[in-house]
């Protein structure tokens, strides 16, 4: 019933009735689960471009769940991280959420806070997913301009009209508008109001 | 404070309080002496003067009686009276004196209107003395010895440290040698107190080692020593006092911490179980609600739920296993010790194997009073200590002997490793509960184990074994056979 291609929730606890009983549960509600039995052979294999969440239990033989996570952070994984444990204090929740996890959740764990929080993690992931992507395109197409499409791009962001453009520029409004049809063409923008919404940031800070 | 620059401290200020106690005595004792001597020394200094005024008075008294009675019989019989005088000697009208000096005292005598010296000869112990007058002058020779009144004497003349002189114009008589050639001491000099017979009384006194009040002074160290030792005595007292407070805290804080442990240990034993019936029982749930319901998933995760409620069921269990520590005196019978140990390295098989160990087995058949489930569960408990032990030295130097004999009419079962051994700071806490070397380990089986065998009549020893490793013995009562 599920696609190669839904998302993928990698779980982490070394105890084996656990780690199954919670599989089960995450299967229930259509996401493809992952476990693993330690965290070393998680780290050196998982698939990192995937999307999906980490699932990670504090309480570990030979590592803390905490320093699975610092190393993930450290290394850029994207995927969101919810910590797992038995008996939480304030200061170990306060040092996953510093560290960078997504939640927080104390064992035993109740169902639909769970799948609440993988399903959050899943959307937040997908969405940084496709933000990262929309910016990449965006960047790609804005290399494309010229150096005066890009001038009369940042006045249009900043709100002129193209006879306004074209006295900032010392050009004629029909020259303005040819510059305008090519950059509309050239960054597949198909009113002025995405034109803005994706590039504003780009002219801004064209760094 | 450093305890040894403490004990010194100690020791100096007690050194410097048995110096000035010594210090003040030997002054004292000094102060005291001079007293005494210059005491002494004035009395002779003045019992010397008396019985020279007396002998002027005698010549005074001579030259009256013959004014009168004209007869040298009565002053012959008045000089006999008076021992120091050895020769009495009289000059009439124009005759000349038998010794020349006696004429130039008598016209001294003449001129002070006082009896004069003549002949002064120390050497020998006596002198003359000339009274003018007239019709005849008297003279007469005394002895130095015989002037000296010893009934009233202050001292005891052989044996006082006093050395008393008379001097005259550089010569000495001694009267009484006290001790000589001694250190520096006292000196007294004063002349006689008549005119007539200016000789001067030198007394002096040599201050010896042994005029040192050494009794005292011993007593005072000793004193100061005995004080201080009770003052050291008191202070050791009083910081064992606080090492044993000490010691208590520390008790207390490591059974709290203990128990902590053992809580934060059950805490995870059953959050675990149940976070899987959780987790089993609501997948069950979804899987009945979806349409159509998948039964047979549902039945599975329900199967597996009770399987992990039974086993926070047996997390429970051994708690209470230990909590309640069962009362194995009832169920006694006898059991062959082998046979125990045999069923305990058989269960044990598999980490034998591993750990390459063949363990040596005495074949003394002792049989003992025990209840055989305990029985097997200390020895279980031991054997898989020394597994551990051993797991931690070179496969070479693992060594596991199992011994069974039979001491004072007890069953001895011994488990000896050639393990590291049992560190010395552990061994005598080896049975507390909650007590542990281990990771993780909740420290509460050698404390069973301790607590099977008492319960049984029987006692669990743990000590080291040379060259190296730990050896745990147990005792139990044999069976009537």
């Amino acid at each position: 019933m599920n696609s190669p291609l839904s998302p993928l929730i990698h779980l982490i606890d070394d105890d084996a009735a656990v780690r199954d009983s919670l599989a089960l549960l995450i299967g229930t509600v259509g996401l493809r689960v992952q476990p693993w039995a330690g965290p070393q052979d998680f780290i050196a294999q998982f698939d990192r471009s995937g999307i999906g969440a980490i699932v990670l239990d504090v309480r570990m033989p030979g590592i803390s769940g905490l320093t699975v996570l610092d190393q993930l952070i450290a290394e850029g994984v994207d995927q969101p991280v919810i910590m797992l444990t038995g008996h939480g204090t304030v200061e170990m929740c306060r040092r996953a959420f510093k560290s960078g996890a997504a939640e927080f959740l104390e064992k035993p764990v109740d169902d639909q806070k769970l799948l609440d929080a993988l399903q959050a993690a899943v959307q937040q992931h997908v969405r940084s997913r496709e933000r990262s992507r929309d910016d990449r395109e965006a960047r790609e197409h804005y290399a494309r301009l010229s150096e005066r499409e890009r001038e009369v791009l940042g006045l249009i962001v900043a709100g002129l009209t193209n006879k306004e453009i074209g006295r900032a520029l010392a050009v004629s409004p029909r020259t303005v508008e040819t510059h305008r049809a090519k950059l509309f063409a050239k960054l597949d923008a198909e009113s002025l109001a995405q034109l803005i919404r994706r590039y504003a940031a780009l002219v801004e800070d064209p760094a | 404070m450093n305890p040894l620059r403490g004990r010194l401290a100690v020791a100096l200020i007690g050194l410097a309080v048995a110096a000035i106690g010594c210090t003040v005595l030997v002054r004292s004792e000094l102060a005291s002496l001079r007293a005494a001597f210059e005491t002494d020394a004035r009395i002779v200094h003045r019992l010397l003067s008396q019985r020279s005024a007396q002998q002027d008075a005698v010549m005074s008294m001579l030259s009256l009686l013959q004014s009168g009675s004209g007869t040298d019989a009565a002053g012959r019989r008045v000089a006999s009276v008076y021992p120091q005088i050895l020769d009495l000697l009289q000059r009439h009208g124009d005759a000349s004196w038998t010794e020349p000096a006696l004429a130039a005292a008598e016209d001294e005598s003449r001129r002070e209107r006082r009896a004069a010296l003549a002949g002064v000869d120390f050497a020998r112990g006596r002198y003359w003395l000339v009274q003018a007058a007239t019709p005849a002058s008297h003279a007469a020779q005394i002895d130095l010895r015989g002037m000296v009144p010893w009934e009233e004497w202050p001292m005891p003349p052989e044996t006082s440290p006093v050395r008393v002189i008379l001097e005259y114009a550089g010569q000495q008589f001694l009267l009484q040698a006290g001790n000589t050639g001694s250190h520096s001491g006292f000196d007294f000099r004063k002349r006689l107190a008549t005119e007539s017979q200016p000789f001067d009384v030198v007394a002096a006194r040599g201050i010896r080692w042994s005029d040192l009040p050494w009794l005292k002074m011993l007593g005072w160290i000793l004193l100061t020593a005995a004080a201080l030792a009770g003052l050291l005595a008191l202070e050791r007292q009083r910081a064992e006092r606080r090492r044993a407070e000490e010691l208590l805290r520390l008790g207390q804080v490591a059974r709290l911490n203990a128990l902590g442990e053992l809580a934060a240990g059950m805490a995870h034993e059953l959050n675990q179980p149940l976070t899987a019936v959780l987790a089993n029982t609501q997948a069950a749930g979804r899987m009945l609600n979806d349409e159509p319901a998948e039964l047979d998933s549902a039945r599975e995760a329900m199967q597996r739920a009770a399987e992990q409620a039974r086993r926070a069921s047996g997390v429970v269990d051994r708690l209470r296993r230990v909590v309640e520590r069962p009362d194995v005196s009832a169920q006694l019978q006898p059991v062959k010790l082998e046979v125990a140990i045999n069923n305990a390295l058989y269960l044990l098989e598999p980490q034998l194997q591993q750990l390459g160990i063949k363990p040596s087995l005495g074949q003394t058949a002792v049989s003992v009073l025990a209840e055989p489930v305990a029985l097997e569960q200390i020895i279980h408990n031991l054997l898989t200590n020394a597994l551990q032990a051993l797991a931690q030295v070179p496969a070479a130097d693992r060594h596991l002997d199992i011994g069974v004999r039979i001491v004072d009419d007890k069953g001895r079962l011994t488990v000896g490793d050639s393990g590291p051994g049992i560190a010395a700071d552990v061994l005598p806490r080896l049975f507390e509960p909650f007590f542990t070397t281990r990771e993780g380990g909740l420290g509460l089986g050698l404390s069973l184990c301790e607590s099977l065998a008492a319960g049984m009549g029987g006692s669990l020893t743990a000590a080291n074994r040379p060259p190296r490793g730990a050896v745990f013995t147990l005792q139990l009562p044999l069976a009537a056979t």
